[in-house]
Parts: structure tokens; sequence; C-alpha cells
């Protein structure tokens, strides 16, 4: 078989026109084996990342174009090895993508995509392998070419087939099932979803856009594989010790589940406040969460970075907490007050202006321009990684969704008061609060809106001033209805409304499917049982009342032992509870989860374990340390040791203490464990799955980077901030890493991402310090040899059944 | 296509021996155990200026009228700050014959105190906000700086007439110099702020420097999952009575778990209680009938009647070195730990071991008049059980108890511990000596 004429420089119109002829000839020439000739384009997506500056005015948004792609090298893949070999059929593509091509024999069409190719006029960012299934390739007849597209989708297309991938079993994953699938999951017309999408319009274009950006990130990931020869999965099983190197079709593979954690579409994190593992498993206070856990999948050995919140959502924004150990506003400590003369230091804050009350229409704004705390931590993150800008450089939305905001307030700022808005207080008929026997609550209590039912120390976007600054920042963190306020919250007096303000935006997105890659799903105060004072006038006595489930201090202390409840500790966990189930609900009823075509994740997670000691009898304590990626080092007021590392200079490989982190040594201690549940909308995916493994929110951020492919795992600083603390780095990295120095489980310090990808040895003994079963197995309260309920036992060994709780098939 | 998923899932299987290979590996080179504990030692900046200062004071016996006693008289760096001797209270005054009204604290640990607050968060994030933080053991100075002023000023301890007192003999001092380099060159002359400046040296030197917080325990090495931390089974089931409500519940106080603002382990929640400790007959102010020390209600800031709830409370002590120290509770009546323990265990079910009888009735609570037995605190052990029952711990219980918290003494080197066959090796942690001109 001859080749088409190489013809790189070569004007394309004369390319295509000899291999049109070449082919015209060949198809005249060969009477049994049919020659094929494809025409068509090599298109997709040009992508211009974001700039995430620390000042607003020099970030920019991400744009992406219709492309195609010249100079690219197109042929068939007679051996299906994702590479244009020597004996194989091939060309470049012309100044508009274009290309002729004929072969003997019908194979996949590839396109190699070096970096001198151009994408749109521009050098290509990265070297990527396009293919298109000889499946959808249908020869009209020999002097007619058959017209093709070679696109990240149909590359998509080729990848699933190969993987089995499409809805339905009539057929199994063919291409016309796995195109269908791709179709049904981006909501456009099969007809178009392999089209070039230069010809398609509206809202069918945006969709296969926004899919062939995210595709293109995955592709080239998978040819740098192949590039840096990693070795071949496949041929590791068979031979260890001499694998072969990966090749596309299976780099394709491995890049779409990258540590184990395959590709989700949309994730939804139900963020909860301060309750330890023990506090709601078998609490008649908690029957929705424990009735969804025992349905679908959980972690059972989960663990917080620290205590109270800030430190926690801060490190689930970009894996550290940065020396941040309390809950103060995220401008605090940016100024040094001398002599009563404010100074700005160099991290002060500039997505300006503030939102004190002094701003355009925040007349009553809480903010304060000045807070300084003892010890100084700067509270303004700058410069950082972090999963929101990696997520908006990799094509991908994110969403904060927060409960009860003041309408028309700052989301930098706390919500407050307001007395024009009030709702009736939540009574709970008998049997309904934990087998209440008396009502709880009161029908003539009318609350009003308290302070505080929004914080921004809840907010895992808000730490960080190139999230702030980036363009996206306001539009990202929107409304989530469901609140006890919602009704009255547009008689607000506090803030001028916003037109069409839409208190549970929430709900309108997930109809529209304008949701994220990420959404942190965070309810208020009083739906996340954190509880805060909430008080009113109740009109049966005229005296003042607190509301019946949102006081206390949320321990649910006496949770399962108590048939009556009259504890508003105990009260708030069922009203998180309902909460979330109301949360679940909304989701798993919405058009974008029955899609089975996407892949949907619901996290339902706590922020800390919060208790780490409870006084009443009959109950259990819960570890007091933490695991993968902590701080274990040290806990004076002064460490000088502990510092978190950066590259230097950036993509080197090399790693230094970062010694303008204040406090750091202080952070990052840890807290645990709590609860941990997984819900997919996959119907092949693995249920009642409980991973005994140790993970912490580093291994989460770090799981978030794999599933939304922002990293690559053979290069730490791909990973952001803590969450490259694997093993091997810390090992490389330990004379920096003092706090790591004695370990007596690597494995239990170390991150690593919340799969089985990295399998445990089998002599394995967890040494987690503060284990609960074994220290309290033979006391009073706990049988000898038993676990109380909600203990975790030490893991000996890899966790027993090895189901990768993300996995999408059995 | 069964066959070809079957070879894609042996793929995804695959991926995950890959990293296996390059992590298991890499754990090997984790274990720079001896250098670990010499890191820790080594790894602390150098003091501050004003710390520098402090640690001059601090050893500065011309500090005391009598010029016999130095802050280190009785917090003694080699007994972690805290007396070398077993009195109840310490000598003072001007010549020495004076005695202090409580037992001396240990200085370590106290990083973490919060200024005094009657309804104080709880670190353990679920008991109820109480009385809790500050420094001296009814609360009353905010801040170390504040704390300094009362042995330096007090008639009965280093009896400084004034401030301007103890800035005079710094001012005579062979550190005069470095007082003036820190605080400026004008600074004796202004001697209000100077003794403001002196307090603050004594506090920099207390924040600073590593002796104050060494955490070099072994329950450290446990807690952090170093090397060496395994616990004995009699540590592992002292932890055990530590935490267990029904016997020792002494976690309920002396917290041990992660708290606020990046503590954690540090064996008290900063709470106070009453607990009807006895009156120690041996302290000369115990002479006085009708004279009691009522812990926070002795406070000028905390009045009688209208702070009666408070009465009898004194502040949870760490328990980190517990197994050093001689003397026990705010009067030191109690001169062992196992005596210490013994108390809590039986002081309901055997009220005339710890109590004096007058006409045959065991006078309980002596040291805390009637009106103020209701602060009490009811928390197990103390829970208030009926004289004659079973006390909450066993012999065993309290054996354990103390293999635990003999965990808490600080130095410990598992080394040496290996070597000796020892639970309790102990290394030096660098101490701060008096500098050389003080000496």
């Amino acid at each position: 078989m001859q080749n088409s004429r190489d013809v790189s420089g070569a004007p394309a119109r004369n390319t295509l026109l000899s291999a049109a002829i070449a082919a015209a000839l060949l198809g005249a020439a060969a009477s049994q084996a049919a020659p094929v000739t494809v025409r068509g384009t090599v298109a997709g997506s040009l992508f211009t990342p974001p700039v995430n500056a620390s000042n607003p005015a020099n970030s920019t948004a991400s744009t992406t174009v219709a492309s195609t792609y010249a100079g690219a090298k197109v042929c068939f893949d007679l051996n299906n090895n994702g590479a244009c070999d020597a004996n194989e059929p091939n060309t470049l593509t012309s100044a508009t993508g274009s290309f002729q091509l004929t072969s003997a024999t019908n194979a996949n069409v590839i396109a190699e995509i070096s970096t001198s190719a151009t994408n749109n006029g521009s050098p290509a960012a990265q070297r990527l392998v396009l293919r298109t299934s000889a499946a959808g390739i249908t020869p009209v007849s020999p002097l007619v070419p058959a017209t093709i597209t070679v696109t990240p989708l149909t590359t998509e297309v080729v990848r699933m087939m190969e993987n089995n991938e499409a809805l339905g079993t009539t057929g199994g994953a063919t291409y016309a099932n796995a195109k269908a699938s791709l179709a049904q999951r981006l909501g456009v017309d099969p007809s178009v979803v392999l089209s070039n999408p230069a010809s398609v319009t509206g809202a069918a274009q945006k969709a296969i856009l926004a899919e062939s950006v995210v595709l293109t990130n995955r592709f080239g990931f998978a040819a740098k594989m192949v590039d840096r020869a990693d070795p071949s999965p496949a041929s590791l099983k068979v031979n260890p010790s001499n694998p072969t190197a990966i090749q596309i079709p299976e780099a394709q593979q491995v890049a779409m589940n990258v540590e184990g954690i395959p590709r989700y579409d949309h994730i939804f994190v139900i963020m909860l406040e301060n309750k330890a593992t023990s506090s709601i498993l078998n609490s008649p206070f908690a029957p929705h969460i424990d009735a969804i856990l025992a349905a679908n999948n959980q972690f059972t050995n989960y663990f917080a970075t620290g205590n109270p919140s800030e430190p926690n959502y801060t490190a689930l924004g970009a894996g550290d907490d940065f020396g941040i150990t309390n809950d103060d506003q995220w401008n605090c400590d940016t100024t040094t007050t001398v002599n009563g003369v404010v100074t700005p230091t160099a991290n002060y804050p500039q997505d300006l202006p503030l939102p004190d009350k002094n701003a355009p229409g925040l007349q009553n704004s809480p903010f304060t321009t000045v807070c300084n705390d003892t010890p100084v931590v700067n509270h303004n993150i700058f410069g950082t990684a972090n999963l929101f800008n990696s997520a908006t450089t990799g094509g991908l939305a994110w969403r904060t969704y927060n409960e009860s905001m003041n309408p028309g307030q700052d989301a930098r700022t706390d919500s407050i008061a307001d007395t024009a808005v009030t709702a009736p207080d939540h009574v709970y008929a008998p049997g309904t609060l934990a087998g209440n026997i008396t009502p709880v609550g009161s029908p003539t209590l009318t609350l009003p809106l308290p302070a505080g039912l929004y914080k921004t120390k809840h907010n895992p976007a808000m730490a960080y001033q190139n999230v702030r600054s980036a363009p996206e920042f306001k539009s990202s963190n929107r409304t989530l209805g469901g609140g006890q306020w919602d009704a009255t919250l547009l008689h607000t007096s506090v803030y001028s409304v916003p037109a069409g303000y839409n208190t549970d935006q929430f709900g309108s997105d997930l109809s529209s499917g304008d949701i994220g890659a990420l959404n942190y799903v965070i309810p208020d105060q009083c739906d996340d049982m954190h509880s805060i004072t909430v008080s009113g006038t109740d009109s049966a006595t005229g005296h003042s009342a607190t509301a019946s489930d949102c006081g206390g201090v949320g321990s649910g202390i006496d949770g399962g032992n108590d048939p009556a409840p009259d504890d508003k500790a105990d009260n708030i966990m069922a009203r998180g509870d309902s909460y979330v189930q109301y949360l679940v609900n909304k989701i798993q009823t919405s058009a974008v989860w029955q899609n089975q075509a996407k892949r949907e994740a619901i996290v339902i997670m706590f922020d800390e374990g919060g208790a780490t000691f409870n006084a009443t009898a009959g109950t259990t304590f819960d570890k007091t340390n933490s695991c993968c990626g902590w701080v274990p080092g040290t806990s004076s007021s002064n460490p000088t040791n502990v510092h978190p590392l950066i590259e230097s200079p950036p993509g080197s490989g090399n790693f230094v203490p970062d010694t303008t982190v204040q406090n750091y040594g202080a952070g990052n201690h840890g807290h645990g464990n709590s609860i941990f549940a997984v819900l997919t909308n996959q119907p092949n995916a693995p249920k009642q799955i409980k991973d005994s493994d140790a993970y912490s929110h580093f291994s989460f951020v770090r799981t978030l980077q794999d599933m939304f492919g922002l990293s690559d795992p053979e290069v730490s600083a791909s990973y952001v901030n803590r969450s490259k603390y694997t093993e091997s780095f810390i090992a490389a990295n330990i004379t920096n890493l003092p706090e790591y120095m004695g370990s007596a489980d690597t494995h239990f310090d170390a991150v690593r991402p919340m799969s089985h990808a990295y399998a445990i040895a089998s002599g394995f003994s967890e040494k987690q310090s503060l284990d609960e079963s074994v220290i309290n197995a033979g006391t009073t309260t706990n049988p000898p040899g038993g676990n109380a309920a909600g203990t975790v036992p030490p893991q000996l060994g890899p966790d027993g059944n090895q189901t990768n709780i993300w996995a999408l098939h059995p | 296509m069964p066959a070809l998923r079957k070879i894609i899932f042996a793929i995804a299987a695959a991926t995950t021996f890959v990293a296996a290979v390059a992590w298991s590996s890499a754990a090997l080179a984790w274990t720079p155990d001896k250098n670990s504990l010499a890191y820790r030692l080594a790894s602390h900046d150098p003091l501050s200026a004003a710390a520098v200062v402090g640690q001059a004071m601090f050893f500065d016996k011309s500090l005391s009228d009598s010029g016999k006693l130095s802050c280190a008289s009785c917090h003694d760096p080699d007994h972690a700050y805290a007396p070398a001797n077993g009195l109840a209270v310490q000598p003072g005054g001007k010549d020495m014959k004076l005695a202090g009204t409580r037992a001396v604290p240990s200085l370590r640990y106290k990083d973490f105190v919060p200024p005094y607050a009657d309804l104080l968060d709880n670190p353990d994030g679920v008991s109820a906000p109480g009385p809790g933080g500050g420094y001296t053991q009814d609360g009353r100075a905010r801040n170390r700086a504040e704390q300094a002023e009362i042995p330096l000023l007090s008639p009965n301890e280093m009896a400084n007439k004034n401030g301007a007192a103890v800035v005079a003999a710094i001012h005579a001092s062979s550190y005069a110099d470095r007082f003036r380099q820190a605080f400026g060159a004008d600074i004796f002359d202004r001697p209000k702020d100077a003794f403001a400046k002196a307090k603050e040296a004594l506090q920099a030197f207390q924040t600073e420097d590593y002796s104050f917080h060494p955490f070099s325990s072994k329950f450290d090495l446990f807690a952090r999952n170093k090397i060496g931390g395994t616990f004995t089974p009699a540590e592992r089931r002292g932890f055990a009575v530590f935490r267990d409500p029904e016997r020792g519940n002494c976690a309920a106080c002396h917290y041990h778990g992660a708290g606020l603002a990046g503590e954690s382990g540090l064996f008290t929640d900063f709470s106070y209680e009453a607990i009807g400790v006895p009156r120690n007959a041996g302290i000369p102010a115990n002479r006085e009938r009708g004279y009691y020390d009522l812990g926070i209600c002795a406070r000028s800031d905390h009045p009688l009647p209208a702070n009666a709830r408070f009465c009898g409370m004194f502040k949870t002590p760490t328990l980190r070195n517990v197994t050093t120290r001689k003397v026990f509770f705010h009067n030191g009546e109690i001169k062992s730990l196992r005596e210490a323990i013994d108390f809590y265990n039986t002081r309901d079910t055997n009220p005339e071991r710890w109590y004096p009888r007058a006409h045959g009735v065991v006078q309980e609570f002596d040291d805390l008049p009637p009106r103020y037995r209701a602060n009490l605190d009811k928390q197990g052990p103390l829970d208030g059980r009926a004289p004659g029952s079973k006390p909450p711990m066993s012999e065993q219980d309290i054996d354990d108890l103390i293999a635990f918290l003999n965990t808490l003494t600080d130095d410990y080197d598992p080394e040496q511990a290996k070597a000796v066959g020892q639970t309790q090796a102990q290394t030096r942690t660098p101490r701060p000596e008096p500098p050389e001109s003080s000496k």
C-alpha cells in the first residue's frame, strides 16, 4: 500500500487533489480489497486559559472557540497503536485542518498533533493524539470519499468503545451506542455530537466545546504518558520487572481514571458541621444519613484538618490550612497597627473595595477592614494553587451554593440579622424526632432571621486571593434553597434586593444543568448541625424563646440514649439530617442526576469530627489525631521548623521550605474522625462498600484533582499544597519535612487518593495512635474484644474488600 | 464485549500496581528516628532581644527584696519549672520568713491559655462553656506579663515595693545595657514603661524558649505516630482508665485531645472546678480560723456575694510532668500522685480517709464553707456516690493510670528506653542557663 504524499509545507489543495487522484487510481486498479478514502477535518477547541492574578484587574476569564488543527499528521492507524507508523497511510492537514487520505483497509483514523502543528494558527499547546472510529467511516464509493471529522469527541467515542462504555446493553458499546451515550451526556443531538464544532451552533456548540476542552486536556495527558514512556499498566501486570511502554489507546483510558479515580461530570459536596462518626452512626437523630450510609458507600476512617471550622474549609479549597487555626475573617492580619496608624502588609487584600459598610449598597455590612489576631497569622492566602483556579484552568466551572444569605449581600461577608425576615419555629409532632413523646417546638414562636446563618469561614474558596480576584468568583457563589427563612427572605430590610434575585439558584441550576463540575453545597449554620442562637418571641407566652432545633453546643451528647429529646444539641442533628435528605432528594430527582450518561456523585461529609471527648457514660471517644498529610510534629506555640514546601524554581521538581507562612506548625494538626458518604448515579457502580483505609481532607482534595484530570501523579507539583504529600514525596523531601521524621506509620501519615490505587502492604498494622476500640475494649463501657458503635478498629493489612468506592462498574 | 471489558479492568488494577511499587521503596527512607529527637531539640529560633532580657531576669535573685529569690527558685527548669522541694508553699518575703498561700505550678505548656472568662468555650467542643482560662490558680492574670507582676510585688514572695523597685534592680544589673538595647536608650527614664517592658520580657522568654514547651514525652511520640511511641499494655490500659467516664474520667477536665487554635494534648481544658481538697493545716495562712482560700471568688474582680457560684474553684493544671511533682492541688495538701488519685477515687466512698473528725463526725469538705458546697463538681469519679460504696477505680486501674501518667513526662528517649528496658528513660532538654552576667 502506497502512502499518501508526505507533503509537509505543500499547499493543502495540492495535497487533497493529489490524494484524490491517487485514491481514484488505486480504486481503479484494486478490484478486490476496496480501498477506503476519507476526507475531513481535524477540529477541536482553542482554549485560552484564565489568568488568575492576585489583582482582579489583571485577572481574565478563559475563552473557548471552535478550532481546527493545521499541520497535524493524519493516518489510518492500521495496528491501532495510536501512532502514525511509517507504513501507515498518512498526510498532514491543511491550513484549514482538512485532509484527504486513502487506505487499502479501513481502520481508525488518527491525528497526531505535535507542538509544531497549529490550533487556529497558534502553536498547539500540547502534543495530542485524536482518533476517529473506523466504524464511523462509511465510504460512499471509491470516487466519493467518506467525510469524517477527527475531534476530541470522536476520540472519546473510540475510547468509550474500547472500554465498553455505553448506555444500554443492546449491542454493547457499538459506535452508534457510544456516540448516542456521549450525545445524551452532553445533551446534544447525536447527529451533531461528532461534528466539527465550528459547524454547530448555540447551546449544542457550547456543550461540545466545553467537552472538547476537557477531553483535549485528558488526551494531552495521555500523549504525555506515551512521550515519557510510562510503563504500560497492562504490561506491568504480566511482567512487572520489565514492562513495555504505554501506548495511546491504553493511555487514553488511564487519563480518564487517574489514580483509580474515574472522571465524573459533577460532584456535589454537602458540608456538615462538627459531628464525630460516633455521634451520627446509629443515632436516632440521624436516621436519613444512617440510611444513606447503609445504602451507599462510606469511607469509615476519615479525618479532618483541624479545629475549628475555617482551617478545614480552607484545606478543602487547596489542601492546606496555611497556619490558620481560628475562624477569623479572611482579611485578618493583613495590616499592622502602630500607634493607631494602620498600615497594609504585603498580604493586604487586592479585591478592593473591601465589602465593608462604606461599599456601595453594603450599608449594613458586618465586615471590618482591620482585624488583628494574636498570634499574627495571615488569613489572606496569596498566590497558591487551589482547586478553584485549577478547575477553571482545566475548563471546568466550580460553585459554592450557600443557604440563607441575605439577598443583596456580598458573599465575602457573613450574613446579618434581619427583623423583617421571620419564620415560624420548627415543630416536631410526637414520633417525628427520635421517637419524641411530646411535641418539640412551639407553633406560636416566631423567629426573626438571626445573624451568621451564612459564614465566610464555611466557604472553601474564601481564603484565596486568586480565587476572590477571579472573574467568575462572584457568579460562582450562589444561593441554596430549603432554608427556614426562605419564604420571607425577599422582605429583607438590610440590603436592597437585586432584580430577579433567586433564593434557590441551586434548584434552578439543577434544572438547567448550569452547575459546576465541583459544587460545594453549604447549608446554613442551623441546617449544617453547627448551631447558633436563634430566638424570638412566643406569642402564646409573650416571652422570648429559642428555636427548637438550632441551639446547643451540637454534640449529640446523648444521641441514641434519649427517647424523649429535650436536648437541642441533639435536635439540631435531626434538623441537619432532614436537610441532607432534602438536598439528596433534590439532586437525585434532577434531570442531571437522572441522565445516567452523566457521572454524578454526592458526598456527604463533615468539616471536622468535633467532639474528641464525650463525658456521657456509654458513648465513645473519637480519635484526636489525624492522618494523611497532617502535621504530626509539634504543637509548640512558636514552631520554627515546620513549613509548607514550594517548588523552586517552578517546574524543577525541587522543593524548598516557604518560611513566610506564619504559625504553620500549629496548623494541620487534624481532628477525627467523621462521616464521609459517597452516592453516585451510576447503576452498576459498587454499593454498600465501606473503605476502611485512612483518608483526610488532603486525600479528598487529591481525589478531586484526579477526578477532574487536573493533576499528573508523576509530577508532585501538579497537586496543590499538602495534597502532594504522598509517601514517596515525603521520603524525597524528608529533610525539609521534619514533622514526618521518625514516623512509625508512613502510610498513615501520607496522603493518598481515596481509591485503592496505592495498595497497602499485607503486613501493615495501622498505628493510629489514639485508636478507640482497642483502648476501650475491656472497659466497663465496652465489652472486651468488642467495638462500641462508631469506633473504628485499627486496620491490619489492606482494606478488606479493596473495592474502589468511586468506581463506575463492579 | 465482555472480553474487552475484562482487559480494561485489568488495566485499572495494574495502574494501582505501578504506584505501589514506587511507594513501598520510598517508605524505607522515612526512618531517621535518631535525627528526629535531635532535630526537635535543636530546632528553635534564637531568642528575641526581649526574651534574652527575660531569661536574665528569670534567674536574677537581685529582683527580690531578700536577694535570695529569683523566678527560678520556685520554677526550677530542672523540675519542669516547678519547685524542686516538697513544700506545699514556698518561703519568701523580705527575710524569707513569709510563706506563700498556694502550691507553685509548673510554668510549662502555658502557651495556649486564653484569658479568663466566666463562660469560656471548652476546647473539647462538647462541654458547656464555663469558667476557664487565665493565669495563676484563680485566673486573675490575663497573660504571663500580667502574671509576672504578682510574684515580683507580693510581700510574701519577691516583695518589691513597686514596679520602680524592680526597674531599679534591673538598672543596676549587668544586663541593663541589654534592657536598653531591647527597649530603648531612654527606657530607664520611664520607670512605668520600663516595668511594663520587664514583664513583657519575662513573658517573651517563656513564650519563646523551647524548654517551656518541649512536647518531648512518650505520649507525644504516641500521639504523633512516632517510632518509640508504642504504649506498653499497662500504659494502654491506663489511658483507657484516664478516659473512661465510669472510672478515671480524668479527660473530662485534663483534656488530652485537639482543642482550639491548633493546640492538642495539653491535658487541661483550662476550666475551673471545686473538688473539695482537704484543708492544709501546714499553710500558715490556714492557721487563721475563718480564712478560706476560695479561688476565683478571692479575686477582686469577682466579689462576693455576686460571684458565690465560683467559690472554691481552682484552675485545672496540665498533667504533663505530673509524675515529677511533689505536692498536688492548689494547697499542696496531697503529697504523692498515688494519693492524689486515691483522693479522687475515694473522697466520696471513704471520706474518713481525707477529712478530720470532729465529735466522731467526718468533717467533709473542711476547706470549703458549706454555703459554697453546691459549687462542687459532680462529674465522676467525684460523683457523690455513697460512703462505703465501691470506688470507681480498682487498684489495678490506679497502677495502670500511673503508668499512663508516666508517659506525660518530658525528655523521653525511646533509644535509651530500649537499651535500659525502662519506660521512663530520660534525656536532658537543653536548659536555659542564667546568663553569664547574672551568675
